[in-house]
């Protein structure tokens, strides 16, 4: 099983290799608009908003955003062009294309966690210790992985790009106003506190959030970590199961 | 209700010394397949006999694409049953699928990747003992060597079809489905193609393929015409022959007598009696229906039949 995996993810990643363009756009179009964030908060400066409150959660925003709608489009496109039924005929199993499609994306979702971190810094000097800035890196990380998987789920459900497109709104909608991202959970209705369990972006704020309050330990981001954890877990089963190999 | 195409135990027998196994490759027994409003496949009965090449002939819309999915278990049926290779499509489909090999209609490649990529990418998911070399004599089978680093982006309709080709069978499956494998395949390259089925089918793979190319269809071991998703007719291409019309023309000086039979075999001997072998017939002409006449025919008749 190991080795058909490795054969998805090596295929995926030359393929990512190949399409420049594609890996390029996809590592400076997250660092263009935290630029255009610092330009947004420079307007709006302290004592109106405190950016150092939101840019965290904003900068993990952008790569669960992107990163979930190519990853939605591409096992799409693999759909219409038929190969992900070929892969089927030809002994690919639903774990291994998922997880070869985690592994591959996972590089580029490395890279743009990492850029994305480093792009805050340098915009908006932060000034957190090498510790939480690790932290906090695991936390972006973790939810980009996760993003890779609910792409693949939410493109199960789709049979071409045309139909996956308005599904990117709906989950990003969630995302940006059910976490807690823009304003306190516990201000919110009631029912929208019961539905932020449903996107992992609440899981991401809730470790970003416990992680840059003044005097925290590591300890502290620890439910956010662990409900990112059993999300993805979660999600990727789900993503297994409803990948389908019939017409 | 489908016309059941089943072979006699004597048109087995000559294969049978070799055959380990002596179940038929395929069996659908009264296989149904609704899309909405559409019967794709409407009572289908068939059986297929291991190590020989198998042609699934018809027009657009006749089915074979659907029969050849229900066959891997790409498509699920309404009912009906199917057994490939003693296995179930659908039940089994895990183990099934690591003996088949399928060709789809269009090819279906990733055309950022290139030649060997592509053929090394779907070689992997099976147990190859040296994919590198078994690559290599794909590209060459294929006539792709030269063009093996090259993006498939590149490559023209027919070469696609040639790499697409070769992925089906880079692991040497058991049975091979291939949906039109010719098309656009220039006629050289074509021949190798068909000398290297033959070698499959030699060595005890079994080959079904749909085509619309009847010069082909004659190299066939079997034939079924199929029609609105049932089988017409299904026997060797000599047997299928034989059902259309034969023109005799038997010249005496310059002048010569057309006649029309329907069964050459049986009836030519009568018909060239009646002239004594006279001295004075300087020339015979035997011309036969060519199969994409009878099998028109066979589709027309049948249509009429319906109608009726």
């Amino acid at each position: 099983m190991f080795a058909n995996t490795t054969a998805v993810a090596a295929r995926v990643l030359r393929q990512l290799r190949r399409d420049r363009r594609f890996v390029a756009i996809s590592l400076a179009m997250p660092v263009l608009i935290v630029y255009m964030l610092s330009l947004f908060f420079e307007g709006v400066e302290s004592p109106i908003v405190d950016p150092n409150k939101f840019v965290l959660p904003i900068g993990a925003f952008i790569v669960h955003f992107i990163t979930y709608a190519l990853c939605a489009i591409v096992l799409v496109r693999e759909r219409t062009g038929q190969t992900l039924g070929r892969m089927f005929i030809n002994g690919y199993r639903q774990i291994e294309i998922i997880g070869g499609y985690l592994i591959a994306y996972s590089l580029l979702s490395t890279m743009q966690s990492l850029i994305v971190l480093v792009g805050l810094e340098a915009l908006f000097q932060l000034g957190y210790s090498l510790g939480v800035y690790a932290a906090i890196y695991a936390v972006i990380w973790l939810l980009a992985v996760l993003s890779i998987a609910l792409g693949m789920f939410v493109s199960n459900f789709a049979r071409n790009e045309g139909q996956v497109f308005p599904m990117i709104p709906l989950v990003i909608m969630i995302s940006v106003f059910f976490s807690g991202m823009i304003l306190p959970i516990d201000r919110l209705p009631e029912i929208i506190q019961w539905m932020r369990f449903i996107t992992p972006m609440y899981y991401g704020t809730e470790g970003i959030q416990a992680l840059i309050k003044t005097g925290s330990t590591l300890s502290d981001a620890l439910p956010g970590i662990v409900g990112l954890l059993v999300y993805g877990v979660v999600l990727l089963v789900l993503a297994t199961a409803t990948l389908r190999e019939e017409d | 209700m489908g016309c059941a195409c089943k072979q006699t135990p004597s048109s087995q027998a000559g294969r049978s010394a070799r055959q380990v196994n002596m179940n038929p490759a395929v069996t659908v027994t009264e296989l149904h397949k609704r899309y909405g409003a559409i019967h794709a496949l409407d009572g289908l009965s068939l059986e297929i006999e291991r190590g020989q090449i198998f042609g699934l002939l018809g027009a657009n819309g006749a089915g074979k694409t659907t029969l050849i999915k229900s066959l891997i278990g790409l498509t699920r049926p309404n009912s009906g049953t199917i057994q490939v290779l003693d296995l179930d499509p659908q039940a089994q489909k895990h183990a099934l699928r690591r003996q088949i090999g399928y060709m789809p209609q269009t090819p279906v490649l990733y055309d950022d990747l290139t030649a060997w990529e592509n053929l090394l990418f779907w070689g992997r998911a099976h147990p190859i003992p040296n994919i590198q070399q078994r690559v290599s004599e794909v590209l060459a089978f294929t006539g792709l060597a030269d063009r093996q680093h090259d993006p498939v982006y590149t490559f023209s309709g027919g070469m696609k079809q040639r790499l697409s080709l070769g992925c089906a069978l880079v692991h040497q499956p058991v049975l091979l489905l291939l949906d039109e494998p010719t098309t656009g395949v220039d006629p050289k390259l074509r021949e190798t193609f068909w000398a290297h089925f033959r070698e499959m089918t030699d060595a005890g793979a079994t080959i079904i393929l749909s085509t619309h190319q009847m010069d082909e269809a004659v190299y066939c071991d079997r034939l079924a015409v199929m029609r609105g998703g049932q089988v017409l007719a299904c026997d060797t291409p000599p047997a299928l022959l034989r059902r259309g019309r034969t023109t005799v023309k038997v010249w005496n000086g310059a002048e010569h007598q057309t006649e029309q039979i329907a069964d050459y075999a049986a009836e030519l001997p009568r018909l060239l009696s009646r002239y004594h072998l006279d001295p004075s017939v300087s020339r015979i002409e035997v011309e036969h229906e060519p199969l994409e006449k009878v099998v028109l025919d066979l589709i027309a008749s049948q249509e009429v039949n319906h109608v009726r």
